[in-house]
């Protein structure tokens, strides 16, 4: 409780303010369909890491910016991206011990069934779902880069001392 | 190290499962109000405030790219670019001059039949500045907001067509939606024969569909369409689309016609919002009248003053007059 309370925390806002920026970054059309999930990637990180510092009404005040910088309705990333880090912090314990391979399939199954949810509102708020899986790749992309994000944010992590 | 992640277990808050509960209600009602009350748009347009420099920030390394090739390009190939812009000024001078004359005259036949429809709207130009990242809508993000007198359901175009119209306003930005988001339907006219239909998105970024076009409909294609004005929300006369493809299947209540945006949807850079009329129809209608009761007037003094000769000469030219006018403007 002493000296450890909060040190540059400055840096996990920083970074999920990046995450944002780079889901809204401008991308070529054909890789638009498989924009990773930057937010719930950078979150999952931080959850796992601090899990008392970055919890379930942080994401859900990410994805509250998130629907206004998307103009989907309000509320709606918030749930998703709450519900994501209500699963990793449920699976907290078991997921820190897992080799990193591992946790990307267990992240795949996690961003997989927000994503569900996000598609489900997406064709409640009036839009025409689209056809195929395609609202899948993002998970599976997200899933791949896991591993880099992890070492990268991790290396960010220790060398600041963040806590 | 050890300390720190004991220490919170001891210090938590309540627990997952009614956090989880209390986040989901809150964002359904949040959700619901959102979407069928106009009460958060206040709130939405305010941290849309903090929105829009993100927006500018994920496009400036573009814009940085842009700005770079553009002092680096050799002199030869400015020259090369000043010629055709040179040649291009003269082209559209050319028109212009037809235009002029045309436009005098569209606008006398408009009050000899008395109606009172803009000819000539007042246009602000805006810059892109984002892209929505959800693929499957078709929306923009543009440098011009409230505070720039943006208005909601505006209409936007860029050099070649209609490109869509504003739906969310936020100070110093807005949202556009484009012709070929599947949520989005343009009423439209062969400008060939005036023939109406309704041009719904498919979602697809470069193809509209237009809706219960029936199967004897005399549309073909290459048929350039041009909004018709009906609906309110755009302004007559501008070109939407270029029709690609249709198929008349005996099989299907209507045909299915195809049609390519005329307006560069994913590329233009810089758009023109359009202030439309702003008056209600009544008011439409009784300026209109009150115009037409002055050139009656008008009419009236002269025929006193001079022989009694009709002042309806160029009547047999108005089919003609107008049809050049649009091609003019495309």
């Amino acid at each position: 409780m002493v000296e450890t309370r909060s040190r540059n925390g400055w840096v996990i806002w920083l970074s999920l303010v990046l995450a944002l920026l780079l889901s809204v970054a401008p991308m070529p059309a054909f890789l638009e369909s498989g924009r990773p999930l930057w937010l719930a990637l950078f979150l999952t990180y931080w959850v796992l890491a601090l899990p008392h510092r970055v919890g379930m009404v942080a994401a859900w005040l990410f994805g509250l910016f998130a629907d206004v910088l998307y103009g989907s309705l309000l509320g709606q990333n918030a749930l998703v991206l709450m519900l994501t880090t209500f699963f990793v912090l449920t699976l907290h314990q078991r997921l820190r011990l897992f080799p990193l391979w591992q946790q990307s399939l267990v992240l795949l199954v996690l961003f997989g069934i927000p994503q569900l949810v996000q598609l489900w509102l997406f064709a409640l708020a009036g839009n025409r779902p689209p056809e195929a899986l395609q609202f899948l790749y993002p998970v599976l992309i997200s899933a791949l880069l896991w591993p880099w994000v992890h070492t990268l944010l991790r290396g960010l992590r220790v060398r600041l001392q963040v806590n | 190290m050890g300390d720190a992640v004991i220490k919170p277990l001891f210090v938590k808050g309540p627990s997952l499962g009614v956090r989880l509960l209390v986040l989901t209600v809150l964002s359904v009602s949040l959700m619901v109000v959102d979407a069928r009350f106009d009460t958060l748009k206040p709130l939405r347009s305010q941290i849309g405030l903090l929105a829009t420099p993100l927006y500018w920030l994920a496009d400036l390394p573009t814009r940085l790219w842009e700005d770079m090739t553009l002092s680096i390009s050799s002199r030869s190939e400015l020259l090369a670019e000043n010629e055709k812009l040179k040649a291009e000024a003269l082209l559209l001078q050319r028109r212009l001059q037809k235009l002029a004359a045309l436009t005098e005259q569209n606008v006398r036949l408009r009050e000899l039949l008395n109606s009172a429809e803009l000819v000539d709207e007042q246009v602000l130009v805006s810059e892109l500045i984002g892209v929505d990242p959800n693929p499957f809508t078709q929306r923009v993000i543009i440098d011009k907001g409230s505070k720039d007198g943006v208005s909601l359901g505006m209409p936007v175009l860029d050099a070649r067509g209609l490109m869509g119209q504003v739906v969310e306003v936020m100070p110093y930005s807005a949202r556009v939606l484009l012709l070929t988001d599947a949520t989005h339907g343009i009423p439209v006219q062969v400008n060939r024969n005036g023939l109406r239909a309704i041009a719904n998105g498919t979602g697809n970024p470069g193809l509209i569909e237009l809706r219960h076009v029936a199967d004897t409909a005399d549309i073909k294609e290459g048929d350039l369409l041009v909004s018709s004005g009906l609906g309110q929300r755009f302004p007559a006369g501008y070109p939407v689309a270029i029709v690609k493809e249709v198929v008349r299947d005996s099989g299907q209540p209507f045909a299915i016609v195809r049609a390519e945006p005329t307006a560069a949807l994913s590329r233009s850079r810089y758009l023109l919002l359009v202030f439309s009329d702003q008056r209600t129809p009544e008011q439409r209608a009784t300026d209109s009248a009150e115009a037409q009761e002055a050139a009656d007037r008008d009419a009236a003094a002269r025929q006193e003053a001079a022989a009694p000769t009709p002042a309806v000469a160029p009547a047999p030219a108005a089919p003609a007059a107008t049809g050049e006018n649009r091609n003019g403007r495309n």
